[in-house]
């Protein structure tokens, strides 16, 4: 594939099932050796659009191209050239994790050294040595994550499809997990289509992410990009020596840079969303003096992506609900 | 390597519980040397068109075709189990056609069913050995039987798992087609010798067919309906495995 080329592109790719549009018209652009991550609540079309470019389902209308080939007329030319990590578990119930390993290696056709030593180095990388002898029936749902994502890697690819990886894996075994694909983009120029619903994940590994909802692209761009435009600046979290005053929250959430206030119900802190934390801060101060109250302590985060995911579907989901109504009426 | 025999070598690997397999080989060879000597005594030899076998051998020779039919639920089990495991759709997210894939299910079970069919023959021996009249004709009528039984079977149980959902529906659905098949067929007993009803429904039974093939095969004889189950059988065996590649390729992924 010429590498100007990208590794996916879709022209109003859209999958229907009977009524229900699960992807609706969705155009994007993967570029090689990009991590271009997928995000969007339950049931916003994320799985779908997978199964489409991976072959698996056939879109209801649209077009894509993977890595140079047609979607509808090179399925199996696409199938040879891609890896995926499916949502669901696979696994292979009859064998033991290194029979699997070897057995998964031997129907995409590797040669047998080449299996024995990439064998080798994923039980290790991948932490399955304590296992490796065990019937996969028999494992736990992590460690059978850690065989199913590392299994993948027994074959070559250009591209990898990963739909929600590092579901069941302890936080350890997640960052790990997150730094060998790191690895294998940057030493190896892979290119991962890359879902998840733990925002950090998707912010630690991808250079783009799109937004989906209800089956549409909301949004295209780098992380840093989007929590600029669509995230909320800068979170203020406070807490009061007295716990909880309601006049304060009430009085600070009057301020006019001010987008929210909550109160964590653990731990009784007050989170407040403002553009402008140098001009809240002296008046959270000002405020809570003239009601004699004690801020105990007080700090600043920055913006998480989480914040602009919040925002991009919340304003989405409005969106949605507007059509739905004028269509209702 | 070749495709569909890298798929069917990892079939026989990954969804073959070694312990069934080992029953139902067990399952049959207790016809043969129990259930079969028991009956001995009290079941008249049984004609076979021109020939005449005690009753023993006529039920040892039916039992060796029940491997078959249990080869053939083996088929929908490779299937269930990997729909049940999510390796379904993995393997057609691969670099491999929705049609290698059911073919090396068919061949898989191809392998157990005649494997499974020689080694009950070989344990038989001693029991069909002195009444054996293999000709060039025989054993094509055996290997026929054995091949044409296992896809006719097999593609009946792919069949099944694909239209039932659950393993336990699928598991209860398939032994009580194991058992109307066996039970309504000749492994048993001649159909001709059966009330008006059964010897209906053991005439139209496939497992009949295969198992007078089978028969005609060993022992040289030739009974009169044999013609007309020779032409039937690979028809209706071509007709459910088409019936199985269209019900496969309607599968909706998970």
């Amino acid at each position: 594939m010429p590498s100007s080329e990208p590794a996916i592109s879709t022209a109003d790719l859209s999958k229907r099932f009977g009524d229900k549009v699960a992807v609706d018209s969705v155009n994007f652009e993967v570029k090689r050796g990009e991590v271009f991550g997928f995000l969007g609540p339950n049931g916003a079309g994320k799985t779908t659009t997978i199964e489409m470019l991976t072959t698996l389902i056939p879109p209801s209308s649209g077009a894509a191209s993977i890595l140079g080939f047609d979607l509808r007329s090179q399925a199996k030319k696409i199938r040879e050239k891609i890896g995926v990590v499916q949502q669901q578990d696979s696994f292979d119930q009859g064998l033991k994790v290194e029979t699997s390993l070897d057995i998964y290696g031997l129907i995409w056709d590797m040669p047998p050294d080449e299996r024995r030593k990439r064998m080798t180095e994923l039980i290790e990388r991948f932490g399955m040595e304590e296992f490796r002898k065990k019937p996969t029936i028999d494992l736990s749902a992590g460690q059978r994550r850690r065989l199913q994502v590392g299994r993948e890697f027994m074959h070559d690819m250009d591209l990898l499809f990963l739909d929600e990886p590092t579901v069941g894996l302890d936080p350890i075994a997640r960052r790990s997990v997150l730094n060998f694909f790191k690895e294998k983009v940057q030493k190896e120029k892979l290119t991962i289509f890359f879902t998840t619903h733990i925002l950090e994940e998707a912010e630690y590994l991808c250079n783009r992410i799109a937004i989906i909802n209800y089956g549409k692209i909301v949004q295209i761009d780098s992380p840093e990009n989007l929590k600029r435009r669509f995230g909320s600046a800068k979170a203020i979290e406070f807490k009061l020596l007295e716990g909880t005053s309601e006049q304060l929250a009430g009085e600070i959430g009057q301020v006019d840079s001010v987008t929210k206030i909550v109160q964590d119900p653990e731990n009784g802190s007050y989170r407040v969303s403002t553009m402008k934390p140098e001009i809240i801060i002296p008046e959270l101060y000002r405020m809570s003096d003239k009601l004699g109250l004690h801020v105990t302590s007080i700090y600043i985060s920055e913006t998480s992506l989480e914040d602009a995911f919040v925002s991009l579907v919340g304003n989405s989901n409005q969106e949605n609900s507007k059509k739905s109504e004028v269509y209702s009426n | 390597m070749n495709t569909y025999v890298r798929l069917t070598y990892r079939n026989l690997r990954a969804n073959l519980d070694f312990a069934s397999l080992f029953f139902e080989l067990i399952f049959p060879i207790f016809f043969i040397f129990v259930e079969g000597p028991g009956l001995g005594g009290i079941a008249k030899p049984v004609n076979l068109g021109d020939i005449t076998v005690p009753y023993q051998l006529y039920l040892a020779a039916g039992a060796v075709t029940l491997t078959v039919i249990n080869g053939g639920t083996n088929a929908g089990t490779q299937l269930w189990y990997d729909r049940k495991n999510g390796m379904f759709e993995q393997l057609l997210m691969g670099p491999f056609s929705r049609a290698q894939y059911i073919f090396s299910i068919i061949l898989a079970t191809l392998i157990i069913g005649i494997a499974g069919s020689l080694i009950v023959f070989v344990i038989a021996l001693p029991v069909l050995g002195a009444h054996l009249q293999i000709t060039l004709e025989g054993v094509f009528f055996v290997g026929a039987a054995l091949f044409l039984g296992t896809i006719l079977f097999g593609s009946f149980a792919i069949a099944l798992s694909v239209v039932l959902r659950s393993s336990e529906t699928f598991q209860i659905v398939s032994t009580f087609a194991f058992f109307v098949f066996l039970f309504t067929s000749s492994v048993f007993y001649p159909a001709n010798q059966a009330p008006k009803a059964i010897q209906v429904i053991s005439y139209g039974n496939p497992l009949t067919w295969t198992t007078d093939m089978f028969r005609a095969g060993l022992f040289n004889s030739i009974t009169p309906t044999l013609s007309l189950e020779v032409i039937t059988l690979p028809i209706v065996a071509a007709a459910v495995f088409g019936i199985a590649v269209l019900a496969f390729r309607r599968i909706r992924v998970q």
